[in-house]
């Protein structure tokens, strides 16, 4: 038998396989490696950097739920000058596609981060978070008004050579309303979801847990509302999608490409066990090996077949 | 490093209502384990995959035995996870990461002086014990709750180190009443008065410190105060425990005296005691 194809195209881009992990839970390519070979994923997603520095918000910013994990890290990052110096040199070394995530607070903001990262940097694709839930008047702003995505979508789409990625926030009555603006806007890719807003209350303090008092909210717990999400955009909208949310098993994974994702992100299941990404790429081919698939491509949407 | 731990003893420690339990795990952490590092732990209550919780705990290393191939992980049952934790059986097999973080380092000369404050104690035996073998002298200034705390938390145990001892519980049910620092303080002036310029002949000292965060400001204050190197184990909410997801940071003082983040994770959670800044965030 031949050996399951597991490659995957996304936007103009090959990945030797479906799996990529999450930005902001992945660092800069280099905190997991002595627990996951990159050479062995699709990509991975850079931690979002926005134009300046951030040191982000106070602590404490984690907060655990059942089955889930809170999170108001407020995008902290060294800035897109300090990245250039300091990470991107190190980045065309990594044996994998590198997403870079860039954040900001005005099309002025993310149009300055497209134009310094472009073919060649070392930068596979550039995923662009208009979906941050942590910062006032951030990049959720512009992730749940359709016009306001459409724009910074376009504002980047100019200045980069790069494939573009829409992350989009599930913090939204209509998903395809808002994948319909990103891709009149010119992206190329959608990942979603990010994170869901949510709190938590402490009842010694009598005080919410997290610092910034709103939290996202990831990890298996928003896996339903995830793969919804995925199912509904796949049915309306004609662009590969890079599907995540709660994904910590193969099983997981390979719902996700059932409901129409090309791809499939692990975020907040590296938490859980750092090697996932292993054990979902094996196992994704071992689901294809016994049901009979040449291709890993051949699940993607399956679950919509009439 | 991933690897499991099999759970080679797992007992209670002390009298049931301090709820702290012994847990000593088999498996290659403990060949690179330094004083001062913390494993993360997964917590389940079976053998079937569980997310609640989903985090893994971290936990500090109490002692580490390479010969036997063993750590020592002592707890405070305190929340559904160490409650589930507090619930493995010998045989059992947890899986670990670690040793992670950066451990104390320890002074080349002199005297090593470890401040305590309630299970701030637990990191400082692995400390006490790598100190005395490398033959440096070792003084323990502990406070604690009360006689009844101590004595679950591990007092016989360094006793049995035959090291100087310092004890104060804040109720006077063992040592002197009130706060350790005031034994500390004293110890501070006799090996430096106040007004005395330093000596050749002067004992050499640095202070390891591990316990509630006011403590360790305060610790860190009097050490300032005498000139004497101090190190703080900090401890903060982590998710990744690897650096990657910076929910962990804490706010230290850099060079230039501008307020940075480090990651207790990964740059602690040991650091130097002037460095951090105790009261504000940024």
């Amino acid at each position: 038998m031949k050996p399951v194809d597991l490659t995957t195209q996304l936007g103009g881009i090959t990945l030797r396989n479906p799996i990529i992990t999450s930005s902001g839970t992945y660092g800069f390519g280099e905190e997991y490696l002595a627990y996951c070979p990159l050479e062995a994923l699709g990509g991975i997603t850079l931690k979002g950097i926005t134009p300046l520095p951030r040191l982000g918000n106070p602590v404490p910013r984690l907060a655990e739920t059942p089955a889930g994990l809170l999170n108001a890290v407020g995008l902290e990052n060294p800035g897109l000058e300090e990245f250039l110096k300091s990470y991107l040199p190190k980045l065309s070394k990594i044996p994998t596609a590198v997403i870079a995530n860039i954040s900001g607070f005005s099309l002025d903001d993310y149009a300055c981060m497209a134009r310094a990262l472009k073919k060649g940097s070392g930068i596979t694709a550039l995923e662009v978070n208009i979906s941050c839930p942590n910062v006032k008047h951030g990049g959720m702003h512009f992730g749940t008004d359709p016009k306001s995505a459409q724009e910074v979508m376009a504002a980047v789409k100019a200045e980069t050579d790069l494939p573009i990625i829409a992350k989009l926030s599930p913090n939204v009555t209509d998903i395809v309303e808002m994948a319909r603006a990103v891709q009149r806007g010119g992206a190329d890719v959608l990942s979603l979801i990010n994170t869901l807003l949510g709190m938590s209350i402490d009842l010694n303090s009598q005080r919410p847990v997290l610092a910034n008092t709103f939290g996202g909210l990831s990890g298996p717990a928003i896996r339903p509302v995830a793969v919804r999400m995925v199912w509904q955009v796949a049915e309306a909208v004609d662009l590969p999608i890079i599907g995540m949310g709660g994904i910590t098993s193969w099983q997981d994974a390979v719902e996700f490409l059932l409901a129409g994702a090309t791809a499939v992100s692990i975020g907040t299941g590296n938490f859980y066990n750092p090697q996932a990404p292993l054990d979902v790429v094996e196992g994704i081919r071992n689901y294809c090996e016994q049901r009979g698939y040449s291709s890993v491509q051949e699940l993607v949407g399956l679950a919509h077949r009439g | 490093m991933l690897s499991q731990g099999l759970v080679v003893s797992h007992e209670q420690l002390g009298n049931t209502d301090q709820k702290l339990r012994r847990l000593v795990l088999q498996g290659p952490a403990a060949q690179t384990a330094q004083a001062g590092q913390f494993v993360t732990v997964q917590v389940q209550d079976s053998a079937r995959a569980s997310f609640d919780p989903l985090l893994r705990r971290p936990i500090s290393i109490a002692e580490i035995s390479p010969e036997r191939d063993e750590i020592t992980l002592l707890y405070r049952i305190k929340g559904r996870g160490t409650e589930i934790l507090a619930q493995a059986r010998c045989g059992d097999s947890l899986s670990i990461m670690g040793p992670l973080g950066n451990g104390f380092s320890l002074p080349e000369e002199g005297e090593l002086w470890l401040v305590a404050g309630g299970i701030g104690i637990f990191p400082l035996f692995a400390l006490a014990q790598r100190a005395l073998s490398q033959g440096l002298k070792v003084r323990l200034f502990w406070g604690g709750e009360c006689k009844s705390f101590m004595e679950s938390a591990g007092l016989a145990s360094w006793k049995e180190l035959e090291i100087k001892t310092s004890l104060s519980t804040l109720d006077g049910s063992l040592g002197e009443k009130g706060l350790v620092t005031e034994p500390l303080h004293s110890a501070l002036t006799q090996i430096k008065p106040a007004d005395s310029k330093p000596e050749a002949n002067e004992v050499r000292v640095s202070v390891a410190a591990c316990g509630p965060k006011g403590m360790m400001q305060s610790v860190t204050e009097l050490c300032q105060r005498f000139d004497v190197p101090i190190e703080v184990s900090l401890e903060e909410r982590m998710g990744c425990a690897v650096g990657a997801c910076l929910g962990c940071v804490c706010t230290l003082k850099d060079k230039a005296g501008r307020l940075i983040h480090k990651k207790v994770c990964l740059d602690g959670p040991i650091f130097r005691g002037e460095e951090v800044v105790w009261n504000e965030t940024c």
